[in-house]
C-alpha cells in the first residue's frame, strides 16, 4: 500500500492500469503547481476577478437572535456560478492548462458542478463533455441547458440508475480511453489520489478566509464550524485550515433524506460500511450483496453513495463529527433562512443551516458557529415549489 | 499444480495459442452459465474468464455493464457464482475458470473469506481490473501459501515503465489490454500496439495473452508471432445474446475460433 496516497486506511488509487500513469502525471503537476508562484498568482487572479472573492462572512443577525448563539454564514452562495464549486473547478482547469491539455470532461449530478466546469472550459477555451445521468437530464433542464449555452456538450448516461453515480463510471470510462488528451474535472472531494487532494487544496480557499475574517470580526477562532457532506468538497474546504485548530469542532451534516432508518437516505458515514467506488476507498452506501445503493435526497447535491475519504478519516480519528438531517428539516430551514434573513440557500447548505439551528440549545450566547453557505438555491426553485405544493419531489 | 498453468504447459508442449473466452455469469441465469461453460471446454475453449456482476463496473462498456446489470437483477452473487463453480467441479468440468470480479465484491465478502473459497470451490485465477499493483498488497498477503488460486496482472498500452514491477512474480499469463479504456469497443487497438505487445512479450516469461476488442482470430493475426493467445468478451457476449444463448452457435464459435487462432 502507497501511504502518501492515503488518509489513513481510506483514498488510494482504485482504477485501472491504463489510468494508474496518468495520476503520476496529474499528481506531479499538482504538486509542482502549487509550490509555482506564477500559477498560484494566475489563480487567486482569477478567484478575484472572476469568481469574486473574497466573500463575506455574513453575521446572521436576525437567525442568531432568535437561537441565542451567534452564527456566521460563509457566503459562498455569492460566488460566480452560484456555489463553491467553482473554486475547484478553476485550479483544476488552470492545471489541465499547464498540462498542455485542450479538452476537459466532468461528472454532474444537480448540474452545479457541470456549469461550473462549463463555465471555466469557457473562460479557458477549452472543450468540454459533461457526463449527466439521464434521470438528472430530466429533473435538471434548467443546467442542462446552461451547460449548452456555455457551450459545453452534455452527454446522457443511460446505464445503471441513471443519476451521478453512473455519470461517474462514465466519466472515468472516457477518461481510461482518453487520458492522453483530456483532463478530469472532478467536483467534489472523491475519487482516485491525487483528486481528493487537489480539490481540498482549491476549496480551502474557504477556511482560509473564513479563519481570517473571523480573526477580524471576533478576535477569536470559532467555537463550531459546519457544512453539509454529499462527496465533502465544500465541507472539507471549509474544514482545512480550522483541522490543526484543535478547540474548533468539525461538524459535517449528511443528508439522512426520508430517515435513515428508512434506508431512503444519502448517509455513507451512518451506516460506515466501507468499500471501493470510482476509485477510492471509503465509506459507501451498499446492499447485501456489496453492490452500491441508490442514495435518496431531496437535494441533488448530496445524493451520492460515498464520501470523500479523508471524511472518513476526520470521523475515524474523531476529528470531526458527522451527523444527518432530514428532507423535512432541511426544507423547514431554508424556510427559515430565506424569512429571517433574505437569503434563499441551496437545499444542499440547507442541511448545515438546520443543523445549526438544533445545535443552538446546546451552545451558549457567546459561542460562535460559522456556517458554510456552499450555495444558492435559485437552482433548487422547482423542487422547492414541488415540495411546497405537496407534491412530492423528483429526486 | 495450478490448473491455469497446467493448461498453459500443455499449450506450450503442444505449440498451440490459447483461446480464452469471457461470460457473465448468471447471464441469462447461473444454470446457463454451466452449460455455456460445459459446452466451451468440449469445443476447445482453453481458458474462461467468469465475470461475477458488479454494480459499477468501470473497466467495462456497455455490452458486459448491460449482462452484469441484468444479471444482478436475476438475483446473481458472489454466494451463489461460487456454488456454480462448485458445482462445475462436482460435474467434472477441468477447464480452467478465471474470475474477473471488481474489488468492492471481495472487499466485502472479506478478503480472506473469499481467498478460502475460491480455493475450495476451484476458481484458479483472479482478474480484479481495479486492483493496479500499488493496492494488492491486501489480495496477495491472502494468497500467499497456496497454489490453486492465482492472481493475473493486467498491463495497458501505457503503461511503459511500470510493466516490469507489474511482471516481477506474475503468474499464469499477463493480460495485455489493447486499447484505451474499456471492453467491448471495436476492434480498433491501440496505435502502437505491436510494439506494445513486442515490449511485453520480450519482458515476460510467463505467456502473453491479448484482449479488448477482439471478435474473430483474424483480428489478432497481425500480432500472431508476438501473442501466445487471444480473449474475447463483449463479443462472445454479444453472440450468446443474439443467438438466444444456442449452445450449439457457441461450440462453433470457439471451436472455429481456436482452430483458426491456430492455423494464422
Amino acid at each position: 500500500m502507497n501511504k502518501k496516497t492515503y488518509y489513513g486506511e481510506f483514498g488510494g488509487q482504485f482504477v485501472s492500469e491504463s489510468l494508474m500513469n496518468t495520476l503520476q502525471e496529474v499528481d506531479e503537476a499538482f504538486e509542482a503547481a502549487i509550490k509555482d508562484e506564477s500559477f498560484l498568482k494566475e489563480y487567486h487572479y482569477y478567484l478575484k476577478q472572476y469568481v469574486g472573492r473574497e466573500t463575506p462572512l455574513y453575521f446572521a443577525e436576525r437567525l442568531s437572535e432568535k437561537y441565542g448563539t451567534k452564527i456566521y454564514l460563509k457566503r459562498e452562495d455569492l460566488n460566480h456560478t452560484g456555489a463553491h464549486k467553482i473554486n475547484n473547478v478553476i485550479g483544476q482547469i488552470l492545471l489541465a492548462k499547464r498540462m498542455g491539455k485542450k479538452k476537459v470532461i466532468a461528472e454532474t449530478g444537480a448540474g452545479q458542478h457541470g456549469v461550473a466546469t462549463a463555465t471555466g472550459a469557457a473562460l479557458f477555451d477549452m472543450e468540454c463533455t459533461v457526463y449527466m445521468g439521464e434521470e438528472d437530464i430530466k429533473r435538471q433542464a434548467l443546467n442542462v441547458m446552461r451547460m449548452e449555452m456555455l457551450g459545453a456538450k452534455v452527454v446522457s448516461v443511460k446505464s445503471g440508475s441513471n443519476t451521478l453515480k453512473d455519470a461517474t463510471n462514465e466519466a472515468i470510462r472516457t477518461w481510461a480511453k482518453t487520458a492522453e488528451d483530456t483532463f478530469y474535472v472532478i467536483g467534489s472531494a472523491v475519487g482516485p489520489y491525487p483528486y481528493p487532494k487537489i480539490v481540498k487544496e482549491f476549496q480551502s480557499v474557504i477556511s482560509r478566509e473564513a479563519k481570517k475574517q473571523i480573526l477580524e470580526v471576533e478576535g477569536r477562532l470559532p467555537d463550531v464550524v459546519m457544512a453539509c457532506v454529499g462527496g465533502g468538497s465544500n465541507s472539507i474546504g471549509m474544514f482545512a485550515d480550522f483541522i490543526e485548530e484543535k478547540d474548533v469542532k468539525l461538524i459535517g451534516v449528511e443528508a439522512a433524506g426520508l430517515g435513515i432508518e428508512t434506508g431512503q437516505h444519502a448517509s455513507a458515514m451512518a451506516e460506515g460500511r466501507m468499500g471501493v467506488l470510482h476509485g477510492m476507498k471509503s465509506y459507501l452506501l451498499q446492499d447485501e450483496n456489496g453492490n452500491i445503493e441508490l442514495a435518496h435526497s431531496i437535494s441533488a447535491g448530496l445524493d451520492y453513495p460515498g464520501v470523500g475519504p479523508e471524511h472518513a478519516y476526520l470521523r475515524d480519528t474523531g476529528r470531526a463529527e458527522y451527523v444527518s438531517i432530514t428532507d423535512v428539516e432541511a426544507m423547514d430551514a431554508l424556510m427559515e433562512l430565506c424569512k429571517l434573513e433574505g437569503i434563499i440557500p441551496a437545499i444542499e447548505s440547507a442541511h448545515a443551516v438546520a443543523y445549526a439551528t438544533k445545535m443552538a440549545k446546546t451552545m451558549k450566547k457567546d459561542d460562535i458557529t460559522i456556517i458554510c453557505l456552499s450555495g444558492r438555491g435559485d437552482k433548487d426553485v422547482n423542487t422547492i415549489s414541488d415540495y411546497l405544493a405537496g407534491k412530492g419531489y423528483l429526486n | 499444480m495450478n490448473r491455469i498453468e497446467n493448461k498453459l504447459n500443455q499449450l506450450k508442449a503442444k505449440q498451440e495459442k490459447a483461446f480464452i473466452t469471457y461470460v457473465t455469469a448468471g447471464f441469462p441465469d447461473l444454470a446457463k452459465t454451466k452449460e455455456i461453460i460445459k459446452v466451451q471446454e468440449k469445443a476447445g475453449t482453453d481458458i474462461v474468464e467468469l465475470g461475477v456482476p458488479f454494480s459499477d463496473p468501470v473497466a467495462d462498456g456497455p455490452v458486459i455493464q448491460d449482462a452484469s446489470y441484468r444479471s444482478i437483477c436475476g438475483g446473481t452473487n458472489l454466494t451463489k457464482v461460487f456454488k456454480t463453480v462448485e458445482e462445475l467441479r462436482n460435474d467434472g468440468v477441468e477447464i480452467p475458470i478465471v474470475f474477473m470480479l471488481y474489488y468492492n465484491t471481495i472487499l466485502f465478502y472479506g478478503v480472506e473469506a473469499f481467498v478460502k473459497e475460491c480455493e475450495r470451490v476451484g476458481v484458479d485465477g483472479l482478474i480484479i481490473p481495479d486492483l493496479p499493483l500499488e493496492e494488492q498488497e491486501e489480495i496477495k498477503t491472502a494468497l500467499v501459501g497456496q497454489d490453486n488460486t492465482i492472481l493475473l496482472q493486467l498491463v495497458s498500452p501505457v503503461s511503459k515503465q511500470r510493466i516490469p514491477q507489474i511482471l516481477n512474480g506474475a503468474r499464469g499469463f499477463v493480460y495485455c489490454v489493447s486499447s484505451m479504456g474499456v471492453t467491448g469497443q471495436a476492434a480498433e487497438f491501440h496505435k502502437e500496439v505491436k510494439s506494445y505487445l513486442q515490449n511485453v512479450k520480450e519482458q515476460s516469461e510467463i505467456p502473453v495473452m491479448m484482449g479488448f476488442g477482439i471478435r474473430t482470430a483474424k483480428d489478432v493475426e497481425p500480432m500472431k508471432d508476438i501473442i501466445d493467445g487471444a480473449i474475447v468478451g463483449s463479443h462472445f457476449i454479444r453472440l450468446l445474446e443474439e443467438s438466444n444463448f444456442d449452445l450449439e452457435k457457441v461450440k462453433e464459435y470457439c471451436s472455429t475460433f481456436k482452430k483458426e487462432l491456430n492455423e494464422l
